[in-house]
């Protein structure tokens, strides 16, 4: 079978509602049969799965008069193998074929079409994606080289636009805004106040980054053990709070507290014992857990939760200003990239062309040099060679000329528009080159 | 007329080589300029680069001086010069390893507005009885200035970023293109450090000069400004190993220090233009 076209069939954040996305993905461990099922399929050669939170996607390729087939293929195997009846997915699912197949997969790796703009994740989940189709071998040449591409341009969109640039969400705020007081991360400690998830989620960003410690304090001391052990950190009593903002870097808080557990007391106490050295209090709790006048103290920065917020929609819009260059850059990838994908679709043809001309060749040749063999006079050795061209171009011209003879008029005067193309042929039937040639001698 | 002695020269006509350095202080400066508010990626590499080049031309304009017998510690004009080649020079191998592109901006036309003042400006009347160590008294002091005007550069950087973080200004320049808040303190307090014993024995070289020249009234005003500069940056580094004194106290310190340093600067170029 050919070399053919790409497509892609599944759901996004987009299209689908998170009920319709969860009955749809796929889990690691299905991966493989799916696949197996897929590309046991006459219609679809190759196949990757890409199934996440925010999106389930087949990609695959086919042979080029079966596309359509391919496609129907592979949205009936989506529905079928979730157990979904296919009408339900009406309005949700949608379909890409070709150029505009090999555009959506190029902004689904560079993260173009993620729900948070530029995102990191979505590569990884693709390449881990096309990793378990190699494995499974459903991913051949067409599918192999399209992703490996992809991957090139997600990474050219992300080091050459703004794209991933600044954090979006709040907890990797928290890191940036933390790199802009200490940079380097490594060695610094981070203390958690409260048990609330947000807080857990940062001091795991942090911890990611290169802070050292993580001690965790709360009222309720089992609650501290329980989120010490989450985060890998160190639970303390609730008591030692004055001791802790001593020694800590960072403090996450977010208790349930109605009055401000830091106080300008508290902190300016603290400040004195850590001899000044700075010190970042991300207060994520609502009501607050700190006094705003700590904001005021040398070497204190207070961050709440509308600060946080704030840089993460001035990061998004300002990703969003560098969408559009994204685009573009993806736009000229995929224009390159389909010319290498027509260029496949010809290799067959090109290859056969070649074997035939070769053994017709071949045999002239060889008849050419047994008849050298018997002649006796450079007269007879001029009438082989010369025999050998003719019967070279009698052969290779018996086809089409056959088909040039017996064809309709509509597709004769079409065969004979390609035929003058494809040897470069004059009005008058001499080739360009050679009537050229004969023309200045 | 008798030839001139390395005494009596104060200065010499301006080399080709200090109009090149001016012109390419100046192209620095620009470009500096530009490239903190342009998103470019060349434009910060071209600006380190020409300023590179400018500090580079400006050491050959000195040497060219120093083979016409008026090197750095001839007078404070001179002194004026060097003064920023070497906080050129500071800035530029601090620059490659903290990220403090910004002060490119200040510290280029800062050494451009010194070399200017240091070479067209009326000399005044030479100061015949230097001698060496004076001149050595001279030259030591520039050089612990030198840093001094470094460490503040940083220190003004690190007020601008500390005020943008307080204000929650995190779309600032400045916050956006420097270095973190500790790195630019412990850069600060480490050009202060550097800074500190060098000037200390130029103090010292200076009151062993003026005490042999038999100078009375130790109350001149830039000997108590210079008492005052070295008052300040000992307090700070006293202050910071005992107390732990570090940010924005650290940063208004060394400005103040700093602000006495050009005190005297100004007295000395004062009392030179008008022949005191």
């Amino acid at each position: 079978m050919a070399a053919g076209d790409v497509f892609v069939v599944g759901v996004s954040w987009r299209t689908a509602p998170v009920g319709v996305r969860e009955r749809l993905a796929y889990r690691d461990d299905e991966v493989d049969a799916a696949l197996a099922d897929l590309v046991a399929s006459p219609d679809i050669e190759e196949a990757v799965i890409l199934s996440t939170c925010n999106r389930v996607e087949i990609y695959g390729s086919c042979a080029e008069p079966g596309l359509a087939a391919a496609a129907a293929s592979a949205r009936s195997f989506l529905a079928r193998s979730r157990g979904v009846a296919a009408e339900g997915l009406a309005g949700h699912i949608y379909e890409r074929s070709d150029e505009q197949a090999i555009r959506h997969l190029f902004r689904v790796a560079s993260a173009l079409d993620s729900m948070v703009l530029g995102e990191s994740q979505i590569l990884g989940q693709l390449k881990d994606a096309y990793g378990a189709a190699v494995r499974a071998q459903s991913a051949g040449p067409i599918l192999g080289r399209s992703m490996e591409k992809a991957f090139q341009v997600a990474k050219r969109v992300r080091s050459e636009t703004g794209i991933a640039r600044g954090a979006a969400n709040v907890s990797s705020v928290a890191v940036e805004l933390a790199r802009r007081v200490f940079g380097d991360l490594h060695g610094k400690t981070v203390l958690v106040v409260g048990a609330g998830k947000m807080s857990a989620l940062a001091a795991r960003h942090l911890h990611s980054a290169g802070a050292s410690g993580i001690l965790v304090t709360n009222r309720s001391p089992e609650k501290a053990a329980e989120l010490a052990t989450e985060v890998d950190g160190s639970a303390h009593p609730w008591g030692d709070l004055q001791r802790l903002l001593g020694e800590a870097d960072v403090v996450l808080s977010s208790t349930g507290a109605g009055e401000p557990i830091l106080t300008v007391k508290l902190v300016k106490a603290a400040m004195k014992v850590r001899r000044w050295r700075p010190l970042v209090i991300v207060d994520i709790a609502v009501p607050r857990d700190a006094e705003q006048a700590i904001g005021k103290i040398d070497g204190v920065y207070l961050f709440d939760i509308d600060d946080l917020e704030k840089v993460v929609r001035d990061n998004i819009a300002e990703r969003q200003k560098e969408a559009e260059a994204a685009a573009s850059l993806v736009d000229g990838e995929v224009a390159e990239h389909r010319k290498w994908l027509h260029a496949q679709k010809v290799v067959p043809t090109i290859k056969s062309l070649r074997e035939y001309f070769h053994q017709v060749a071949t045999v002239e040749v060889d008849r050419c040099i047994r008849e050298l063999g018997k002649a006796e006079s450079p007269a007879e050795v001029e009438k082989a060679i010369r025999r050998m061209g003719e019967l070279i171009a009698n052969k290779l011209l018996h086809s089409p000329m056959s088909a040039l003879k017996a064809g309709e008029q509509a597709e004769v005067e079409k065969l004979v528009e390609v035929t003058n193309r494809l040897f470069g042929l004059q009005q008058n039937g001499a080739t360009g080159e050679a009537g050229s040639k004969k023309r200045s001698a | 007329m008798p030839p001139a002695t390395p005494e009596s020269l104060v200065t010499v006509a301006p080399s080709p080589a200090f109009y090149a350095s001016l012109v390419l202080y100046g192209a620095a400066t620009l470009l500096y300029v530009v490239a903190a508010t342009q998103p470019a990626r060349w434009l910060p590499s071209a600006a380190r680069f020409t300023l590179l080049a400018a500090f580079l031309v400006h050491g050959v304009d000195i040497g060219w001086r120093g083979v016409e017998h008026v090197h750095p510690g001839t007078s404070v004009r001179e002194a004026l010069g060097f003064l920023s080649w070497v906080m050129v020079g500071g800035y530029l191998f601090w620059s490659w390893r903290v990220r403090i592109g910004l002060l490119g901006a200040f510290v280029a036309p800062a050494a451009l507005a010194m070399l200017a003042i240091a070479r067209l400006t009326p000399s005044g009347e030479a100061m015949h009885e230097l001698g060496t160590l004076g001149r050595v008294h001279i030259s030591l002091a520039t050089l612990g200035v030198a840093m001094f005007a470094l460490a503040t550069a940083v220190a003004v950087m690190y007020l601008a970023e500390d005020r943008s973080l307080k204000k929650k200004q995190f779309d600032n320049l400045v916050l956006k293109r420097g270095d973190s808040l500790e790195t630019l303190d412990r850069l600060s307090h480490r050009l202060i450090v550097i800074g500190y014993p060098i000037f200390t024995a130029s103090l010292l070289l200076g009151i062993i000069w003026v005490a042999k020249r038999h100078i009375s009234g130790f109350a001149r005003p830039e000997w108590l400004m210079a008492g005052v500069i070295w008052l300040t940056f000992g307090g700070l580094i006293a202050g910071r190993t005992a107390r732990g004194w570090r940010g924005r106290r650290a940063a208004l310190l060394t400005i103040a220090g700093f602000a006495a340093s050009v005190a005297v600067l100004g007295i000395y170029l004062a009392r030179r233009a008008l022949g005191g």
